[in-house]
């Protein structure tokens, strides 16, 4: 068999190319065999089905509480959307509640070590899933190793290396999937949530995508893994942050499977009843539907995720269930009186570019209009995620003020039966830290205009970690916290 | 939110949706809906459970249910 290399023309006159020798066909066969074998291989990285018995550590939230980190004063920070410029903004977040030196019931110690849960989203999943496994070592090494770094570099470097279009051509390996073993080798150092579980301190991380199918934010904890019948604990976390910050157009999907479920597989108890509440409660009846959706394998093996910011590009949404569900980690804390404070921190490194649409006469083209559509919604959005939180925290206060006024007047009345109250009462906090609150216009839009990129200057990066403290030192919410903080 | 009330003789564990949500006796704040209403161990109360639907509640007038005490 001849290749078209070594073909003669004219009747076996030489041609002017140059018949090839055996040796060099013969390499030429193994690489194409190799790169045939490399696309019929390529495949990405599946989630293991629920093993029969479970053994080692399962990532779910631990409620069992230690002196360094409490559930009396229960914090959760709240890592939004936005690139490198989320997670240098973040990152200038951790920091300072490192620095920032508390005493509470008795043990002097940072406000970072009291953090209990962390929900983050694109971006700010970068950092949130790096303290998660790493702790305070990010102080050290995350700034090399990811914020000053040009990722979207050396992601367009593995793109175009010859090898990996070979495995780009299977339908079953994209580009998200290169992302993926990018933050898996250089990132995350190849650690699963395994890792994460066998840490066994706070904070609970979680990483948040969206799946295309029903818009539904997905999270990569064991409770959500439940419901495709699979386990998380060998899952690599990178690959959670690659589903979390897969921006559309730019990134595929993340393909996850969603394995038989057994004959005896049963919702949990609070989606069963959340399931009926199509008239009553419209938000939890969707919150079920959307989960209980997944005992269909037969119709939906698959799930396809990408960015978090396409269902909450604040990443409270977690929280928001967590306070609300009886199921919630937080919900169950409150019930029980457990805890005292509470506190919400949201880093928002929300951008605003300028307009720039309105200022020409013709329509945008079509990838502004691609980018808007994906964007837009949720941007409208955002603010009224955290609006809803506020409302959370009215709420309750209000009702301890109602109780806290009728037991005044009761007390002038000795024959009335006690007054039943709440476990105990709470004192929530949210606060945000968001580049709108800088009051000179001039510096707010220089961070408002930093881009959405996986790719910032040193001097960005370093500007970004410097005004997280800052913003978050002036934030009204803040002080009254750290003055409720202080020691009598 | 939605506010209940769980009656028994004793100071119990509270089960809501099948997970522990409180204690008899206190105000507790949930989500509107359905909802499953139970106690915590020993099993010495009746019913076993009860299903209610927390609507229109305040927390100072929450919605109360009791379980009787079986010694």
């Amino acid at each position: 068999m001849r290749s078209a290399l070594t073909s003669t023309s004219n009747g076996g006159a030489p041609s002017r190319l140059r018949p090839a020798r055996p040796a060099r066909r013969l390499a030429l066969g193994v690489f194409l065999a190799g790169c045939l074998l490399l696309a019929g291989c390529a495949h990405y990285v599946v989630n293991d089905p629920l093993p029969a018995v479970r053994s080692g550590p399962v990532y779910r939230f631990d409620e069992k509480e230690t002196a360094r980190n409490t559930n009396s004063l229960f914090i959760c920070l709240v890592f939004s959307g936005g690139g490198t410029r989320a997670a240098a903004l973040s990152y200038g977040v951790l920091e300072m509640l490192r620095e920032t030196r508390i005493v509470w019931k008795g043990v002097e110690k940072s406000l970072l070590e009291e953090v209990d849960c962390i929900s983050s989203i694109s971006g700010g999943s970068f950092t949130a899933a790096y303290y998660g496994l790493f702790g305070e070592r990010i102080f050290t090494d995350f700034r090399p190793r990811f914020l000053e770094v040009d990722v979207q570099d050396a992601l367009i470097r593995r793109a175009v290396n010859p090898l990996n279009w070979f495995r780009l051509a299977s339908p079953y390996f994209s580009r998200i999937d290169l992302a993926a073993e990018y933050y898996h080798e250089k990132v995350f150092e190849k650690r699963t949530f395994t890792d994460l579980a066998r840490r066994g301190t706070r904070p609970f991380v979680i990483l948040n995508a969206t799946n295309l199918a029903n818009g539904e934010r997905f999270e990569f904890t064991q409770e959500q893994f439940d419901f495709l019948v699979s386990d998380l604990s060998t899952y690599p976390v990178a690959r959670a942050v690659a589903a979390s910050s897969a921006f559309p157009f730019l990134l595929s999907p993340l393909s996850l499977k969603n394995y038989p479920h057994p004959a005896d597989f049963r919702l949990p108890a609070d989606y069963e009843q959340g399931l009926l509440d199509y008239d009553t409660n419209r938000r939890r009846y969707y919150w079920a539907r959307n989960r209980a959706m997944y005992r269909d394998d037969q119709d939906l093996p698959y799930l396809h995720l990408m960015d978090g910011g396409l269902s909450d590009n604040i990443g409270l949404r977690p929280l928001e269930a967590a306070w609300r569900r009886t199921s919630g980690f937080i919900r169950k804390l409150i019930s029980d009186g457990a805890i005292e404070k509470f506190v919400i921190i949201v880093v928002n490194a929300r951008p605003d570019s300028g307009e720039t649409i309105s200022k020409k006469e013709s329509p945008p083209g079509l990838g502004v209009v691609a980018v808007k559509t994906a964007t837009i919604a949720m941007d409208n959005y955002s603010f009224e995620t955290i609006e809803v939180m506020k409302e959370l925290r009215d709420m309750r206060e209000r009702a301890q003020r109602n109780i806290a006024a009728c037991r005044q007047r009761l007390a002038a009345c000795p024959s009335a039966p006690p007054l039943p109250g709440f476990a105990a009462d709470l004192d929530p906090y949210v606060i945000e830290v968001n580049f709108e609150a800088i009051p000179d216009p001039k510096r707010r839009k220089e961070f408002l205009e930093i881009p959405t990129s996986f790719t910032l200057t040193p001097e960005q990066v370093d500007r970004l970690i410097r005004i997280g403290p800052e913003l978050l030192r002036a934030e009204p919410n803040f002080k009254e916290l750290m003055e409720s903080l202080k020691t009598p | 939110m939605e506010y209940l009330l769980v009656n028994f003789p004793r100071i119990r564990r509270v089960k809501v949706d099948d997970e522990f949500n409180g204690r008899t006796g206190e105000v507790i704040e949930l989500e509107a809906g359905s909802h499953v209403v139970s106690l915590g161990p020993p099993a010495n109360f009746t019913p076993d459970e009860q299903r209610i639907i927390l609507k229109g509640t305040s927390e100072l007038a929450p919605r109360e249910i009791s379980f009787d005490l079986h010694e």
